[in-house]
């Protein structure tokens, strides 16, 4: 754990380092960029990305992953929007949407824990299938027109200047910060994620973990997609495409082991802010949306290329000075 | 008799024949309940949009055979075919095998970036394919000019190519594309089985400690498998082109997740080493067959693809998991139960469990 | 028996030592292979036979010394060059590729300068070397599945194929039944008598007994002695691995035999182990001896709800239960410590508390689900004390530790789960001899407080001195189960190889 942290410490640095450099770089192309009212805008638009990203930190850090989030985020608002069309009440739309996340939850779920297939071919089958579900409700439609109260929740001020959606977040990021920390299910996902055997020959249940990992992925996932709703005040088949790009190199960046076992939300959160404040500032050099992305997909590998090429480096040196010892041994020895 | 047959066939071809019957099945289904389903305009259309596919899945399938993944073929598609189409508009005196040689060279150097990434970065593949995925499309995206390829603004040979008839029997024409398709698909069969480094690739896939310490150059292997992913890619990206002529910025966006839903359901392993080129063309001969025939039946949208792919790629791996692992056990001989290289929990390692 | 000084050495190995970190794995060690011998290497775990292999297959380099070929020094920088060197190794764990067939995974490492491959060719020159080795294989089936004997046979076929001229067998005979040990034994003989130079590895004496024509003896990275066959005796063996007089062991103290914790009646599972039947009484050891892979393991992991037996009885205080999961196992009050630390004992990154705790985590929780920190700290202090676990600190990551500390906060964790029957895999594997003392102190202690104990050990000395009976399996049968006073090490060992394989010393 020492050393670990030790090594978390200096990747924590890096990115706050790099953080501090962007917020810069952002204040000097743009005058009121440190503005409070800016600063929330810049959460604003991001948030159901980055209440994705800290469910996504516990799927990684369990050593699975889930790459159908932006799916069942469009999903669940589709669900709500096809039954808020044909005139369904909108709470039990809204409920609707949730349980839909749940049941896709469920389904990754058990193909995972109980089949036993790969967390990656599942949910990318999930990426695809539950996408297309989503375009056979809203074919190329646009539903909108929610009730007010929907509309004002998602776009208005809440508490203060705090929407309802980053009051969730700031809970939502608490409440994981904790269970990860410092509850025995956190501890349980660690160990599970370190080492899978280990866990189960310690009498861990780790297919209930895992599956419970999954609905509650989806449900968040589903969460997200009402809020992205409210927010936009419409809906669409394509909504929310490409979120888990964005979840993942959240979670990536901020020193979460894709292997797992590893990580902490402290890292996600600094990588978040970077890139949070990333595509603010190219969004005000009138980058678009797309090239943002590449930005972004760049920055993924870059987050798991980078420590490869320090350990790379640290290792030939290593080499190099065992060597030199080496030989200034056999010098003294007299060759 | 039951020996002989142990020896020359293998679970994975009794998969072949299923799928074969499969598409029997569904050609002669469709063929009862539809009009005119058997016409040369439904075979043309079936043949070409499967050729582009399968020229892709045969690409991604050396690449899956290693235990990696390429999710950034679409994107190389959508680039090339777009880029080839913008420099005909714009240079129409272009030779017809130079613009060839341009879309495979731009897959090439876009697999190239990828190989270097996943076998000397050491970056999982899903990592790096994701990000490429974004990079390679955020390029696309802004290429400047319009963001349209208009058919009437290129070249004549362009459209005489896709309407070409190379052999006919019958009623029913062989187009260029296809035939390409058919040759590429030749190919990359007697890669896989004649050439020492279409083994290779299975050795690699099948157990990547043996083939590290056997000495096989497994980093060297896998660039190549990803080079020649991205030359396939690219090709698709000139067929693509001359079979659709209008081109935009979002040209073949989710086609990678048909091409490897393709190579899976044609029973190509994602945990590598296990899968053929026949499976990967059958898979997507079926695939799109599906595809095509719902369309015209159900009268459904273009919209039910994506629910369809998604339900047959689980289903095909759940099967394989299920059900070819059962009938490997009873293939293979009796005797101390050996737990081979994907079943042992190192998870450390493996990649392909995560990424 | 070939005479084996007037030739000269096909390898030297001169002065080699090598070094990680703070350990000196080999010390000055030098050996001389001879063309046409088997040549056993023995001595315990951590004496530096694994380091020796790995810098004559090149994974290894060494820091002093050099590889003499054919009188010639040789850099050996990888793998490959080791094999264009003629040097060959085959493990335990044989590495093949299941999803090539047999006579690709012998041909699929050749540098091939040929543009197609020739399968019917591929076929017959595979069939050709198995016929040499006088093993029958169909060289069309895919490697999986095959058992392990098979699988290791492929890899002496791609040794041959590879002309290889020193083989070295790491441990060959772990996994295999004692017809497929003589079967190996054969080949290595058949080698042998071709010219090739086999380095047999292994601490079985039975197995040197059998095939060695020299024997040398590592301890603690140093080379100790080489004797021929005609001069190796049973004690002179242990006291050059060991350094000490076998009676300074350990021995358990006789007590009382307390009440029936457990009954098995016929147990089975299928292609793994059949009607198995036994007690287990409190306040007793019950030794479980065999040949490693005569399945102990999977019995005590059957008890233990990993993976659970197909058909038989469990009975706990004369009722019988089923054992589904090891929750269900440990409720029950059956612990199972497992023979691999590093994959299945321990999580290597977490401190020694976290450890401990885990399997009762979920009696640290507060209402809340939080963990209490403050009374795990107090459980791994209790332990760290009890047991003389040697750590700077119990927050220590476990996988710093050495060996021996590391068994022992594995041993606290299934301790703390106050078990009443305790099944210790092969506890006392791969750590030091002063740390392998005091676990069977632990032991001796543990049984006096009225548990029952079950002992899987491949080490013969250990189960004799710490039993109170002995059950023997064999491929996954009971053999039977001795008393203390019945059993001898000629008993045993004939029951574990169900032959009598070999000359066997009196202890």
């Amino acid at each position: 754990m020492l050393r670990r942290l030790e090594r978390l410490k200096s990747w924590e640095g890096l990115l706050l380092l790099i953080l501090i450099l962007v917020i810069i770089f952002n204040t000097f192309s743009t005058p009121h960029y440190l503005l409070v009212q800016n600063q929330i805008n810049l959460f604003q638009l991001h948030i159901e990305k980055i209440i994705v990203a800290l469910i996504m930190t516990f799927i990684i850090i369990n050593a699975e992953i889930d790459l159908s989030v932006g799916s069942v985020m469009g999903l669940a608002g589709c669900v709500m929007a096809f039954l808020f069309e044909r005139g369904v009440p909108f709470g039990v739309c809204l409920l609707a949407g949730l349980l839909t996340g749940v049941l896709a939850g469920a389904i990754n779920g058990f193909m995972v824990s109980y089949v036993g297939l790969s967390s990656l071919i599942v949910t990318l089958a999930g990426l695809i299938g539950y996408r297309g579900v989503a375009h056979v409700l809203l074919e190329n439609r646009s539903v909108g027109n929610y009730p007010a109260w929907f509309d004002r929740l998602g776009q208005q001020p809440l508490i203060g200047p705090l929407p309802l959606a980053m009051i969730i977040f700031f809970v939502l990021l608490v409440i994981a910060l904790v269970i990860l920390q410092r509850s025995g299910a956190g501890r349980y996902i660690f160990v599970i994620g370190n080492n899978r055997e280990v866990a189960r020959y310690s009498g861990v249940n780790v297919r209930r973990i895992k599956m419970t990992l999954f609905v509650v992925s989806g449900f968040v996932a589903a969460f997200a997609g009402l809020l992205l709703a409210a927010r936009l005040g419409s809906m669409r088949g394509d909504t929310a495409q490409g979120t888990e790009l964005d979840a993942i190199t959240m979670v990536l960046l901020g020193g979460v082991s894709i292997f797992g076992g590893s990580g902490s939300l402290f890292g996600v959160l600094l990588s978040i802010l970077i890139i949070l404040n990333l595509r603010n500032g190219m969004g005000l050099l009138n980058i678009t949306g797309e090239t943002q992305t590449g930005v972004i997909g760049a920055l993924l590998i870059m987050s798991v290329l980078g420590p490869n090429i320090g350990r790379g480096v640290r290792d030939a040196w290593n080499r190099r000075r065992r060597v030199q010892r080496i030989r200034v041994g056999e010098e003294q020895k007299g060759g | 008799m039951m020996e002989q047959l142990k020896r020359y066939f293998r679970p994975e071809q009794l998969r072949e024949l299923s799928l074969v019957f499969l598409i029997v099945l569904i050609f002669l289904f469709f063929g009862s309940q539809i009009q005119g389903y058997f016409s040369p305009r439904i075979f043309n259309r079936v043949t070409s949009d499967v050729a582009i596919i399968a020229v892709v899945a045969l690409g991604e399938t050396l690449v899956l055979l290693t235990r990696n993944y390429d999710l950034s073929v679409g994107s190389i598609v959508g680039l090339t075919a777009f880029t080839v189409g913008k420099q005909l508009t714009a240079y129409p005196d272009m030779l017809p095998m130079v613009a060839l040689l341009l879309a495979i060279s731009l897959g090439v150097s876009m697999g190239l970036l990828n190989g270097l990434l996943v076998s000397f970065g050491r970056v999982p593949s899903i990592i790096v394919t994701l990000g490429t995925m974004a990079i390679f499309r955020s390029t696309l995206v802004s290429y400047p000019g319009n963001k349209i390829v208009v058919t009437n603004d290129l070249p004549q040979w362009v459209l005489d190519l896709g309407r070409m008839q190379l052999f006919t029997i019958g009623e029913f024409n062989i187009r260029p594309v296809v035939a390409g398709g058919l040759v590429i698909f030749i190919i990359f069969q007697l890669v896989t089985i004649y050439l020492p480094y279409g083994r290779r690739l299975y050795a690699i896939g099948s157990n990547p400690d043996a083939a590290h310490i056997g000495g096989l150059p497994a980093q060297r292997i896998v660039l190549i498998a990803y080079i020649i992913c991205g030359a396939m890619a690219g090709l698709a990206g000139f067929m693509f082109m001359v079979r659709y002529g209008d081109l935009t910025v979002t040209g073949a966006q989710g086609m990678e997740m048909q091409v490897i839903a393709a190579a899976v359901v044609g029973g190509v392993s994602t945990n590598g080493g296990v899968g053929t080129m026949i499976g990967a063309l059958l898979g997507a001969l079926m695939i799109n067959l599906l595809q095509q025939s719902l369309l015209r039946w159900l009268v459904i949208s273009d919209f039910w693809v994506g629910a369809l792919l998604g339900m047959l790629i689980l289903v095909a791996v759940t099967i394989d998991a299920v059900i070819i692992n059962r009938l490997r056990d009873i293939w293979t001989q009796r005797g101390l139960e050996i737990k081979s290289g994907d079943e042992k929990k190192v998870i450390k390692e493996k990649e392909s469990h995560v990424a | 028996m070939t005479i084996v000084e007037t030739k000269t050495p096909i390898l030297q190995i001169r002065h080699i030592s090598k070094r990680f970190d703070t350990t000196q794995a080999l010390d000055d060690v030098s050996l001389d292979l001879y063309p046409g011998e088997i040549h056993a290497l023995m001595g315990e775990n951590g004496a530096g036979k694994s380091t020796l292999i790995k810098i004559m297959t090149g994974v290894y380099h060494p820091d002093e010394g050099e590889i003499l070929l054919d009188g010639k020094p040789i850099r050996v920088g990888n793998s490959v060059e080791a094999q264009a060197y003629g040097i060959a190794a085959i493990y335990q764990e044989p590495m093949v590729y299941p999803d090539l067939n047999v006579a690709e995974n012998i041909f699929i490492t050749h540098r091939s300068r040929r543009l197609f491959v020739n399968w019917r060719k591929m076929y017959s020159e595979a069939e050709d070397i198995l016929a040499k080795l006088d093993v029958k294989l169909d060289v069309r089936m895919p490697a999986r599945g095959l058992t392990l004997a098979a699988q290791q046979t492929i890899e002496i076929a791609k040794a041959i194929s590879l002309n290889v001229r020193v083989l070295i067998m790491d441990e060959p005979t772990a996994s295999l039944s004692a017809h497929e040990v003589e079967q190996l034994f054969n080949l290595a003989r058949s080698l042998r008598d071709q010219g090739v130079s086999v380095l047999f590895i292994s601490h079985r004496m039975e197995e040197v007994f059998e095939i060695a024509d020299r024997v040398t003896i590592f301890r603690d990275g140093r080379w100790i002695s080489t004797l021929p066959r005609s001069e190796f005796t049973r004690e002179r063996a242990i006291h050059d691995m060991v350094g000490r007089k076998i009676e300074e062991f350990f021995a358990k103290s006789l007590g009382q035999r307390g009440e029936l914790l457990m009954s098995v009646r016929g147990m089975n599972k299928e292609n793994v182990f059949a009607d198995i039947n036994f007690d287990v009484y409190g306040g007793e050891v019950l030794g479980f001896a065999g040949l490693v892979g005569s399945r102990r393991t999977d019995v005590g992991i059957a008890l233990f709800g990993v993976e659970p037996a197909d058909s038989g009885e469990i009975l706990l205080d004369g009722k019988v239960k089923k054992i589904r999961s090891p929750e269900q196992a440990l409720r029950m009050g059956i612990a199972y410590m497992t023979e691999d630390r590093r994959q299945m004992g321990l999580t290597m990154p977490m401190s020694i508390t976290s450890n401990i705790s885990l399997p009762m985590l979920h009696q640290y929780l507060s209402r809340f689900g939080l963990v209490q920190r403050r009374g795990e700290e107090a459980t791994a202090e209790h332990y760290r004390q009890r047991l003389s676990i040697r750590t700077p600190s119990i927050q220590q990551p476990v996988g710093m530790l050495s060996g021996g500390n590391q068994q022992k906060v594995m041993l606290s964790k299934w301790l703390n789960t106050r078990p009443q029957i305790l099944i210790l895999d092969e506890p006392t594997r791969g750590i030091d001899v002063g740390a392998k003392a005091e676990v069977h102190y632990i032991i001796n202690e543990l049984a006096a407080q009225g548990l029952g104990i079950i002992l899987i050990s491949s080490d013969m000395p250990e189960i004799m001195a710490m039993s109170d009976r002995i059950l023997v399996m064999r491929e996954g049968r009971q053999i039977g189960i001795f008393t203390r006073e019945e059993a001898t090490q000629e008993i045993i060992l004939t029951a574990a190889m169900g032959q009598n394989g070999g000359v066997m010393e009196a202890a």
